[in-house]
């Protein structure tokens, strides 16, 4: 029976969040949880378990694999397969292959194009590995699938902008200081998503950052976050003298920050660029800050057409970056096919070498003794024939003759010509030398 | 063809190989073209460079043509390219200086045979300080230039909320071109003084007169001040951004119509003469 490759999945699109916390391998399931127990037919097995998804890939031989693996992944969750069977997907050799590409390259993801998905792939993989769970065929699809979403992010812009409001805010700084080493940024307020840039800059290697809250406690806490420095609110501008980025998130029912103010900061700072991202609403900077010369500021608005912009541009890119992934998918495939060819080559070879044996036994016996350089010579000459007889079937067998025909025809043509693939007898010998 | 005529050739192909790597490279945002444009420019600047050893035309001391005019200035100007490159391991620069480059040598390339001889009186080191001060500083300028235009598009469009598509999204940040944007005031501005301050100190010693009220003289003076006034804004008063990028603007606008106004069109003693015309 031919061995077949397998996907079955749960996703953001076909289950709410409820069924994928259901179904979902958490980290605190048992271990052995993580694979798919052999049996079945299962040669190999492959789980990938996130917060958006769980992919399921076997390899193996039978009918009843597919079935196995939902049993097994349903059992594990302590739930039934009936009920897992009415949210999943089945996807099956090339489409499972491209199914997984599309995935590694996260064109499947929540947000289009972004980086976690990888790095849980790989995870995944690695786990999977140590527990000898993968073998020939998943090992090398699951490496394919890290160099295909490479490829993706190498050869298409599916990743290269900000989505996340946090992260956009930190791209444009980017774009006005370039390295982020030695600047310093503010906080001005609290709010989570403040937080998460201040976070995103931290990350990119900002300097300093100071936090000056209204409620000077809660400064104080922050600053210890972000191993900062709190800052009483009355000095806000005094300090604003030496920060390069301020990101301002108050509850304040009107502007904090004006043009005015800021002029007087300027002149203190030498001119030297300022960048305001402005996440409050109502907002905390007023709109004619971003007048001032060597001043740039965004709003939550701005900053969202920024983050819709980019959205929309990877969109655009994910047509590029999905033809990649079938170009590759038909690649894997064909190493599948050749993978699936190597055996009946094998066994072909092996039944020239046999032939070559029992005639040139046959051949010395009718000889008598011969000298040593006679014999080496006879088995030279045979073995030669031999190989030659073989080649052209085998780059048939490995290439095809005519175009579109599949591999598994040129495997039972190739078996049924040449008694492959049982144990049946030689030809008999139509004639011979009567020695 | 001659020795001389074979290697502008090649300097001009180079630098044409340079410019076409270099925009293929930004446009379709290929690193690896661009390092090869850098590389490809680097190649021409090194020709140029044994084609001047040489003595391809006798552009210092002796007289200088029109031809050898725009030879050194592409010389310059890659040089100033290859500094920025060096220095900030930014290739913008030298990718922009590449086709600028390749179109002065190839509008030079008619008058590499036109040769204008000096007076002895008026060769000398003067004379060569003079010319190798003022043209560095003019491939500073251009620089500042190149730097000063980017800045001021990349600025409207961060002001404006505009995206950067394509190929834009690879020019430097805002603080990196006004740092160029720094670092060739403060470079341009003492050559550019020493360069002047030669030229002074020659026409002294020759004619016996410092200022001769030539019209060259006259803008020269006008750029050195408004070089001076930048110097000073950004070194002392912290001058950033967008008006230093409008003041290099400024400054090669009047550079461009001090070489080709005055020096073309105006009654001056630094006009390019026709070929062996006396002075």
């Amino acid at each position: 029976m031919k061995r077949h490759l397998h996907l079955v999945g749960l996703n953001h699109r076909s289950a709410a969040v409820d069924v994928r916390e259901r179904y979902a391998l958490t980290r605190h399931c048992d271990p052995e949880c993580w694979a798919i127990p052999r049996g079945e037919g299962v040669e190999e097995s492959f789980i990938l378990s996130t917060c958006n998804r769980v992919e399921v890939l076997v390899v193996g031989r039978g009918e009843k694999l597919v079935q196995h693996a939902l049993e097994s992944w349903a059992t594990a969750c302590g739930r039934q397969a009936a009920e897992l069977s009415g949210y999943i997907y089945k996807h099956q050799d090339e489409d499972a292959v491209r199914h997984l590409f599309t995935v590694a390259s996260s064109l499947d993801s929540l947000v289009l194009g972004e980086p976690q998905i990888l790095g849980q792939l790989k995870e995944a993989y690695r786990q999977a590995a140590e527990g000898g769970k993968t073998g020939p065929i998943l090992n090398r699809l699951l490496h394919k699938s890290f160099s295909v979403a490479k490829r993706v992010r190498t050869e298409t812009a599916v990743a290269s902008s900000a989505v996340s409001i946090s992260y956009a805010a930190v791209e444009l700084a980017k774009r006005i200081f370039g390295s982020m080493s030695g600047y310093t940024a503010m906080l001005v307020g609290a709010g989570e998503m403040a937080e998460l840039a201040a976070m995103h800059l931290l990350q990119a290697g900002i300097q300093r950052i100071f936090v000056a809250n209204r409620t000077y406690g809660r400064a104080v806490e922050l600053a210890r976050q972000f191993h900062g420095e709190a800052v009483a609110f009355e000095s806000l501008f005094e300090h604003l003298v030496e920060t390069d980025i301020v990101i301002a998130s108050t509850g304040a029912p009107e502007a904090v920050i004006r043009a005015g103010d800021i002029r007087d900061v300027l002149k203190k700072r030498k001119h030297r660029p300022m960048f305001f991202i402005d996440i409050a609403v109502p907002r905390d900077v007023a709109p004619d800050v971003n007048s001032l010369d060597n001043v740039y500021l965004y709003d939550i608005d701005d900053l969202k057409e920024v983050v819709e912009e980019n959205l929309a541009s990877r969109r655009d890119e994910a047509a590029k970056a999905r033809h990649i992934v079938s170009e590759e998918a038909g690649s894997f495939m064909h190493w599948l096919d050749q993978l699936r060819t190597q055996p009946t080559i094998v066994e072909f070879i092996q039944r020239g070498e046999r032939i070559v044996e029992e005639e040139l036994s046959r051949t010395l016996r009718r000889l008598g003794p011969v000298d040593g350089e006679t014999l080496d010579a006879l088995r030279a000459m045979a073995s030669a024939m031999a190989r030659k007889f073989n080649h052209d079937p085998i780059h048939f067998l490995k290439n095809g003759g005519m175009e579109g025909e599949a591999p598994l025809e040129r495997i039972h043509l190739m078996q049924r010509m040449f008694r492959l693939g049982d144990e049946l007898p030689l030809p008999p010998r139509r004639c011979g030398r009567k020695g | 063809m001659a020795l001389f005529d074979q290697l502008a050739f090649a300097v001009l192909i180079v630098y044409a190989s340079a410019s076409l790597c270099g925009f293929a490279g930004l446009v379709a945002r290929v690193s690896l073209l661009r390092r090869a444009a850098c590389f490809l420019a680097v190649g021409g600047f090194v020709l140029q460079t044994v084609a001047f050893m040489l003595g391809s035309h006798t552009a210092l001391p002796d007289g200088l043509s029109l031809g050898a005019y725009l030879q050194l200035l592409a010389w310059f100007l890659l040089l100033c390219g290859m500094l920025a490159w060096g220095k900030f391991k930014l290739d913008v620069p030298l990718l922009f200086a590449a086709p600028l480059a390749f179109l002065l040598a190839a509008i030079a390339c008619p008058f590499l045979h036109r040769q204008v001889v000096l007076p002895a009186s008026l060769s000398g080191y003067f004379y060569a300080l003079h010319i190798g001060a003022l043209f560095l500083s003019l491939a500073f300028i251009a620089l500042a230039l190149g730097a000063g235009l980017l800045f001021l598009y990349v600025q409207h469009k961060i002001k404006a909320k505009e995206r950067l598509v394509g190929f834009q999204k690879d020019f430097p940040a805002l603080s990196m071109l006004d740092k160029i944007n720094a670092l060739c005031v403060a470079a341009g501005f003492p050559l550019y003084t020493v360069g002047i301050g030669a030229g002074f100190v020659w026409s002294a010693s020759v004619w016996g007169r410092t200022l001769s009220g030539d019209p060259k003289e006259i803008i020269s003076l006008f750029i050195w001040l408004g070089f001076a006034v930048l110097f000073h804004q950004r070194l002392l008063c912290g001058w950033q951004g967008r008006k230093p990028a409008l003041f290099a603007v400024a400054l090669f606008t009047l550079c461009v119509f001090s070489i080709v106004v005055v020096n073309i069109f105006l009654p001056t003693h630094h006009a390019f003469l026709p070929p062996n015309s006396p002075r």
